[in-house]
Formats: structure tokens, sequence, C-alpha cells
């Protein structure tokens, strides 16, 4: 390529840098509030069945909003799981709120969790599922909060792993 | 750099080399450049376009210096710019409809509106809420809100350094940031705040009257 051709190349970069920056000058800190213990890998057998246990570990000194808090105001901790097409998970059922009150305002009462809770259901495999593992991918979506202070909603993405193995043979 | 040939055919089907000039390439190569610069000033002055609450780049406030100026709309749809209240003392609350902080704090607030009003106290509050204009309106009009309420955008929020809610930035009458606060204190603490902000910076003229409940 020419000179003037690199000039122009050079030239053409320097302008698009602020299009490229936009606003996003700074990132947001990506602090997560909410993690997931290791989860065991889950063998479920063809056609059948196998519990499923999430263990959340909220941070110290936090709190999150439970799945039912006391008002529609509050954000609930919810949870999603992406399956694969041969997998199911029966329903997920979390624990119940512990009830926080603040010392500014003994009269409102929260449900929230706090330390480790554990969200668990039933893991199903169809019985065409072919044997194998899987990873199925999840999301807990929370709002967390301190004795003074609360967080914008947070997604924490994770993973586990599935094996589908080949179901007892029926007599 | 060699010559970029491509192929012809000779007599009798067997494929030729034949030169190619390299300035057409080079023409092609400018052309493209100008394309993508185009493409990223195009995308650039939409995003300008898309409702930035900054005239330029994002920002950063600091303790002692000039509060960054911003542009918000109130929930009934006026846009408002901090700078409008340049002679008022200004308590800028960041909150959401869903921080119960926040809403401890909030009757004390409308309290402190009250109480300092005449002499020249302004509470702004920013709600950084997901929620629509009408479920923060419903909330505020709840409250018994007397004082400003703007919609929040996270831009504002992050030059505001609000990383959470409660956040309320005290600003005096000249525009200089007194204090900033993250999280919820004791209503004597929010008094003395707005105390100094309403001693600092001198007396000038605001040129929006205090505006109240929405």
């Amino acid at each position: 390529m020419t000179r003037l051709g690199w000039k122009l190349a050079a030239a053409a970069l320097l302008l698009a840098l602020p299009a490229l920056a936009g606003d996003d000058l700074q990132e947001r800190p990506k602090t997560s509030f909410v993690t997931l213990a290791p989860v065991e890998m889950v063998q479920v057998p063809v056609g059948g069945t196998a519990p499923l246990r999430l263990r959340f570990v909220v941070g110290s000194g936090l709190h999150i909003n439970s799945h039912k808090p006391n008002s529609d105001l509050q954000i609930p901790t919810t949870l999603k799981l992406n399956l694969p097409t041969d997998l199911g998970v029966g329903r997920v059922e979390f624990p119940a709120g512990q009830d926080l009150t603040f010392g500014f305002a003994p009269d409102v009462k929260l449900s929230v969790y706090s330390g480790e809770f554990t969200v668990t259901g039933k893991m199903s495999a169809v019985r065409t599922a072919a044997p194998g593992n899987f990873t199925v991918h999840g999301t807990l979506r929370y709002q967390a909060c301190d004795d003074k202070l609360c967080y914008p909603p947070k997604d924490l993405d994770f993973a586990f792993n599935v094996k589908v193995v080949k179901g007892a043979r029926r007599r | 750099m060699p010559e970029v040939l491509d192929q012809g055919t000779q007599p009798g089907g067997a494929p030729a080399l034949q030169p190619q000039p390299s300035g057409k390439r080079n023409a092609l190569v400018v052309l493209v450049v100008i394309a993508v610069v185009a493409l990223m000033l195009w995308v650039g002055v939409r995003q300008s376009r898309s409702g930035s609450p900054f005239a330029g780049a994002t920002p950063i406030m600091e303790v002692g210096k000039t509060a960054p100026d911003f542009a918000l709309s109130t929930l009934d749809g006026q846009t408002v710019h901090l700078s409008d209240y340049r002679g008022k003392a200004v308590v800028l609350n960041f909150w959401a409809t869903w921080c119960d902080p926040c809403k401890i704090e909030m009757p004390w607030l409308v309290d402190l509106q009250k109480q300092y009003g005449p002499q020249g106290l302004q509470v702004v509050g920013v709600a950084m809420d997901d929620s629509g204009r009408d479920a923060i309106q419903k909330f505020a009009h709840e409250m018994g809100v007397n004082y400003v309420v703007l919609q929040g955008k996270n831009a504002v929020g992050d030059a505001y350094g609000a990383t959470g809610y409660p956040t309320t930035v005290y600003i005096d009458r000249s525009g200089k940031v007194v204090n900033k606060i993250l999280g919820l204190v004791s209503k004597s603490e929010i008094e003395d705040n707005i105390k100094q902000s309403l001693a600092g910076g001198g007396s000038q003229t605001a040129s929006v009257p205090a505006a109240g409940g929405k």
C-alpha cells in the first residue's frame, strides 16, 4: 500500500476511537455478591430422575431478597436453567426466607437469604435420551443489600455437568 | 510489494499471468477505510442523539470540585439540568423503589425539604429504577415526596459513583460538591450536611424556582 494509503488508515483509526469508546470510558466493576458452591456431577438415568442441589453462598455482611419477598416492590431471587433438549427439571424449590429488620426501622420486615441457601429440584432425562455428558447453564438473578446500602440487581451465570446413564432394566 | 497477478487465457486454453496495476488495489483499500470511518462516525452520531445526559464524555464527580452537570427528565417529561439549581444548595439523592434503606430516609428528606426549602435547599431525587415512570410516580406520591424527582440514567449514576443506593451528594450554592455519602445515615447527619451546603458557595439566584412533588 502507498504511503498515502497508510496515512489515511492511521487517520481513520484515530477518528474511529471516540465512536468505539462511546460513553463507556470506564469499565463497571464486576463484583459478584453471590457465588455457587461446586456442583457434583448429576447422574440421571435414561427415563428417570435424579436430585439437583444448588448451594449458593451470599457474601459476608450481605443479604438478598428471598424468592418471595414481603413487598411487590422488592426484586425476588429467581433461577433460570437452560436445558438441553433431552433433559428436564422438576419443580425448582427455594427455601423459605429469613426475617430481617433494620435497626433504623424495626417495624419493616424483610424476607431474605444470607449465608448459604440451597435450591433443589429434580433433573430428568427422556426415555429416548442418549447416554452421555451434558452441560446445563443457568442464571441466578438477585438483588443484594447490606444494612445501609442496596446494590442494583445482578445475574450470576453458572454451569454444571450432567451425565445421562443407561437406566436399570425392568423385569 | 510484488505486483498482483491475475489469470487470463492464452491461445490453446492455458492460463496466462497478466500484471494488475497496484494503483487499483490501493484505491480499493482507501475506499474501504473511508467507508469504515464513515460507518463509525454515523454510529457515534446516533449514540450522541440517543439521549446521553452529558454534553461530552461521562465526567467523574469529585468532592471539592464542581458537580458534573447533566440533563434528566422529570416524571412529567420536562428536561431539567442540574445547573438550573445554581444558587441553591442541592441534595442529589440516588434511590430506587426496591431499596429499603432509601424508603427509610425519604420521609426525612421530605421533612428537611419543608424545613430548609425557604432557606434555599432543593432536594433532587434521582430514581434509578427499571420500573416505568408511572410506578415511580405512584411510589413518590405514596411517600409524600415534596421535592423534584428525576428519571435516572446509568451514566449519571456512574458519574457520581452511585454504585449502590441510597447515594447522596451534597452540593453548595456555587455548584461545588461538599460531600458524598454512600448508604443510609441518620437524619441528623443528613441535616448537618444540608447546613454545610447552605452555608457554602455564597448567594446566587437560581434560574429555576423550587419545584416539588414531581
